[in-house]
């Protein structure tokens, strides 16, 4: 199992869930297409692209060898990033970027306290009166105002 | 543990001082209690800025500010042909302080949803009418370059040649197509629709001589036919335009068509009757002051102004003209492949 | 030609008046600020800022705007550079080269590059703009939607240039951006496309955030976890400047990247975020050495953004010639004038010269105001580099989502940053190319859109695109450019082997009856 043939196999199982979900579309004909013709078009490409892919016995490495050293601290900014989606509108900017940057710089990043605070304070707090104060983009604001 | 390098402690020396110092804007920032309105109103404006919809909202938030004493902002929540702001307005909590700022399309987008079994973003009945704040005759243009000098004339061309003349629009199922639906159904004749992705490639599509005819907001078409690159056959309001003296309206050729590109303010249905009471009073009263009627001049958009009630009425007419317009245009009929 | 130097003066009395000048720098650094918000560009700069110039007169409240616009887009090569994060969807071709230039010490030497490159093509793109309004106007509104996408389908070729690595994969990587593309209400039918019941998906999934998912936080969540900082050599205060070498090799590039790119803006309509990947497949194919792109050629940098910023002007000329709101930034533009009561029309050279020429001689202003803004602020920003990574990158990470969520001020558009970041991860580990996906989420839209409203056109008849010149002429050209490609990969048999594995097989097999 290489790298190449474990991805072109997502890729190709990508292209024929979209094939199947546009299946409530109307095709259209090849004077008029309709909304479904370009997107099972294009599936249709990648899965041969995908295929190909799979074929070709490329210099590609072993599927094993990929090194997913960092993979923690991948999930927990991502599992960071989602927080924030559904916290921001919620709990406001300031707060959620506090929470999200306290997390990070304590419990991932293992800092002191005291910079941590530092951090998670300074950082939305002064990104926010920059923007919203004096530049006047739109952030959402949670309770009290925050 | 790694040794904390030398930089660190400055670095902790600078943030403390900066966090010091954005304490002060928290703390600033934070108490203020007072009756409605206590904190600043939001105007939503579904549109990207530039278009109708933020260009109105922006004289009515600076007028209502004055009124209130309050401050009043204009926020652009965009997507999808307006769905996102005025689902957003009317999924938001009925506290006076989300207002939206819609176009006629309002109307539309349910309709919309009902034709093509979407769950629907929003419905009309979760919004509750303020107030009318502008309302503009749609304007029928030709590029100058055609041979129609008059309405009646292309009316007749068209039904000598169905499906030939072409007409852009800044989407299906938006204002313009169906302005256009209208004078199809009334004049029985049959159209070639090549929509575009907005009312501004529209416009620059007619420019181009890339289609026959284009139903607009005059606004935007007059400069151009000042300069004789459009030329206006007829316009969809129940008078003629002021700017246009010499442009007959469709009811006054025998079409009985009427359709404007109107503005309005809205709030969610729920909100509290003090507080619809006090935003329609400030509206009337923001309407009436000279700053407003200079921003709209300029605009070239003339007001139209209709408090809660009779604005009410217009759009129930309105939106019971435009869903027959699309239940006629149906789901656009796509050939089965063989 | 007098009668256009008389414009001119009357254009710089008006901008270098004190206020205006004012206004102007002002303009500049509130731009740069919001630009260098990674995925803030011109447009979401503008947009966003629109507000703050209505209670100015009309001249000011233009100069401003275009300020901003400049400001914008000058921020944004600042944080593809640095961080590899796309300061706008068209700075994705510089975050390539640019931060592989930064890995390498030559940070400064990109930045000023990029700052010099777009200082040249703004400036011819003004004096282009200035001569040639009307008649480049008049051309670029016969583009209709047969012309756009036969270009369109030229820009989609860039990608055969892109990478360096197999084709496969970047033809594949296209395909899926095409895809993603296709997300969103049909235009044409008004069918809900892959869309789930979710209303803000309804436009589709925006470039901004795919953008900078793909590269800046993928980035972050390559390099944070590894127990090495990532090797950024840090560079020293001689080396901020380029050296002689590196200027010979962008000037060059910026030229043809200026070109392409105004060429490119003028056409109505949102193409020309393509220049910047056109111009770094010009260049890669025009390179004698085209395998050091991606890994710090420092053409990889001078063209896109010379492209990008050229492009970006151009698209102004339809809107000041002839009143046409010939994409998303003229017509916020035409909006601010209308606001002031300024109409922009055809008529608006002759009946209103002092905003014009104000306009043109003011973009001048800008570009010189930003450039000498700017190169004293490399310094400044390359310092950023030195605060050690577990700390830059939440930083990062948080501006990241102030950026994406202010474009439309959507937490969809921050969730869809996350899945791409995640997907961007995953392509990179697997040695994908992530930037034929944003091209192609770019171009997937544009395209069918032009593609089916063409057949609307002709009522179902393909030969419009060849009874059309224009899209005669760029379809040929495509033709020429894809026969020559495909010429020289049978040419280069041995590497066209290699790119799909059999050479390997081939190995395998003659190596049998030796063992």
């Amino acid at each position: 199992m290489t790298t190449d043939r474990f991805a072109s196999g997502v890729l190709a199982l990508f292209a024929l869930l979209v094939i199947w979900e546009s299946r409530a579309l109307p095709l259209g004909t090849f004077r008029q297409p309709g909304p479904a013709y370009i997107p099972i078009l294009l599936a249709s490409l990648l899965l041969i692209f995908a295929i190909f892919l799979a074929a070709a016995a490329s210099r590609a490495p072993s599927f094993s060898s990929i090194h997913w050293t960092e993979w923690r601290h991948a999930l927990a900014i991502l599992a960071s990033c989602i927080f924030a989606v559904a916290a921001m509108e919620r709990l406001g900017y300031r707060l959620t970027v506090l929470l999200v940057l306290g997390f990070l710089l304590k419990v991932v990043e293992k800092r002191g306290w005291g910079v941590t605070i530092a951090f998670a304070l300074a950082l939305p707090f002064g990104s926010f009166y920059l923007f919203y104060t004096l530049l006047r983009v739109p952030l959402p604001q949670g309770p009290f105002g925050l | 543990m790694t040794a904390i390098p030398h930089a660190m402690c400055l670095f902790q020396r600078v943030s403390f001082t900066v966090l010091l110092i954005l304490f002060f804007g928290l703390i600033t920032g934070s108490f203020a209690q007072e009756k409605y309105p206590n904190r600043p109103i939001t105007i939503i404006a579904p549109f990207p800025p530039g278009g109708v919809a933020d260009l109105t909202a922006r004289p009515v938030a600076a007028a209502l500010e004055k009124v209130l004493k309050n401050p009043v902002v204009v926020v652009n929540k965009t997507g999808a042909a307006g769905a996102v702001g005025m689902s957003f307005v009317a999924n938001s909590k009925p506290d006076g302080y989300n207002l939206l700022m819609a176009l006629s399309s309002i109307s539309i987008i349910p309709e919309a949803d009902k034709l093509f079994d979407r769950k629907p973003a929003y419905t009309m009945d979760q919004l509750v009418p303020i107030a009318l704040i502008s309302a503009d005759p749609t304007i029928f243009v030709v590029s100058a370059d055609r041979p129609w000098k008059s309405a009646r004339e292309l009316v007749d061309d068209a039904k000598k040649r169905p499906g030939q003349i072409s007409f852009s629009s800044s989407g299906v199922y938006g204002t313009l197509h169906m302005a256009m639906e209208m004078l199809s159904h009334a004049g029985a004749i049959s159209l070639k629709h090549v929509p575009y992705s907005g009312a501004g490639p529209a416009l620059t599509a007619i420019l181009g001589g890339h289609v026959d005819t284009l139903a607009s907001g005059p606004a935007v078409v007059i400069p151009h036919i000042k300069a004789g690159k459009l030329r206006p056959l007829a316009g969809w309001g129940a008078k003629r335009i002021q700017s246009l003296p010499d442009v007959a309206t469709f009811k006054e050729l025998g079409y009985d068509i009427e359709f404007y590109i109107w503005a309005g303010l809205f709030a969610p249905r729920g909100t509290p009757e003090p507080v619809i009471k006090s935003v329609r009073e400030s509206v009337r009263q923001a309407v009436n002051t000279p700053e407003f009627k200079t921003a709209m001049e300029k605009l070239e958009t003339p007001i139209a102004y209709l408090d809660a009630p009779e604005f009410q009425k217009f759009w129930d007419n309105d939106a019971k003209m435009l869903a027959a317009a699309i239940k006629r245009v149906g789901k656009l009929e796509i050939p089965e492949a063989k | 030609m007098s009668e256009t130097l008389q414009n001119l003066y009357l254009g710089f009395s008006v901008a270098l008046t004190p206020s205006v000048l004012l206004y102007a720098f002002v303009g500049c650094v509130i731009g740069t600020l919001v630009g260098v918000l990674p995925g803030v560009g011109p447009l979401a700069g503008i947009s966003l800022l629109l507000p703050v110039s209505f209670g100015l007169d009309a001249t000011s409240a233009i100069v401003l705007l275009a300020g901003i616009y400049y400001g914008a887009m000058y921020g944004g090569s600042t944080t593809s550079i640095l961080m590899r994060i796309p300061g706008e969807a068209a700075s994705v071709m510089t975050c390539i080269d640019g931060y592989a230039m930064t890995r390498k010490g030559r940070a400064g030497p990109a930045l000023a590059i990029a700052a010099a490159g777009s200082y040249i093509a703004g400036t011819f793109s003004v004096v282009a703009l200035m001569l040639l309004a009307p008649p480049l106007a008049s051309f670029a509104l016969r583009f209709g939607p047969p012309e756009y996408f036969s270009l369109l389908l030229l820009g989609l070729l860039a990608l055969a240039y892109m990478s360096g690595a197999s084709m496969l994969k970047s033809l594949a990587m296209a395909a899926l951006g095409l895809l993603f593309g296709m997300i969103g209400i049909d235009p044409m039918t008004g069918f809900s496309r892959f869309s789930y019941g979710l209303v803000e998906l309804g436009d589709g999934i925006g470039v901004v955030p795919v953008a900078v998912g793909l590269f800046g936080l993928s980035e972050i969540l390559l390099t944070a976890g590894q127990p090495a900082a990532p090797e950024v050599t840090k560079p020293r205060l001689s080396e901020l400047l380029p050296s002689r070498e590196e200027w010979r090799a962008s000037l060059w590039p910026i030229g043809r990247g200026t070109v392409l790119g105004f060429l490119i803006g003028i056409i109505p309509g949102s193409a020309h975020i393509i220049a910047s990947f056109v111009s770094y497949a010009v260049e890669r194919r025009v390179s004698k050495h085209p395998e050091r792109f991606g890994q710090g050629a420092i053409e990889g940098v001078a063209g896109p953004e010379s492209a990008n910023n050229a492009a970006t002007s151009g698209a102004f000329v339809p809107m000041l010639a002839l009143g046409v709101p010939s994409g998303p930034i003229p017509a916020v533009m035409i909006a601010a004038m209308m606001v002031h009561g300024v109409s922009p029309g055809p008529l608006l050279i002759s009946q209103q010269p002092e905003l014009f020429w104000g306009f043109i001689a003011s973009m001048y202003v800008g570009n010189v105001v930003l450039l000498i803004l700017n190169l004293p602020l490399v310094g400044v920003f390359v310092n950023l580099l030195r605060v050690p990574y577990p700390f830059l990158y939440p930083g990062i990470l948080m501006f990241c989502i102030l950026g994406v969520y202010a474009v439309n001020g959507s937490v969809v558009d921050v969730g869809i940053m996350t899945a791409m970041g995640a997907l961007g991860y995953g392509l990179r580990k697997f040695d994908f190319e992530t930037a034929p996906v944003v091209l192609g989420l770019v171009l997937a839209p544009m395209m069918e859109m032009s593609f089916r409203q063409s057949l609307s056109m002709s009522s179902g008849s393909y030969s419009i695109f060849i009874t059309r010149p224009i899209a005669l002429v760029l379809l040929m050209v495509g033709l020429a450019l894809l026969l020559s490609s495909i010429v020289s990969f049978v040419r280069k048999n041995e590497d066209w082997r290699q790119r799909l594995g059999f050479a390997r097989r081939a190995r395998e097999k003659s190596q049998l009856p030796i063992d």
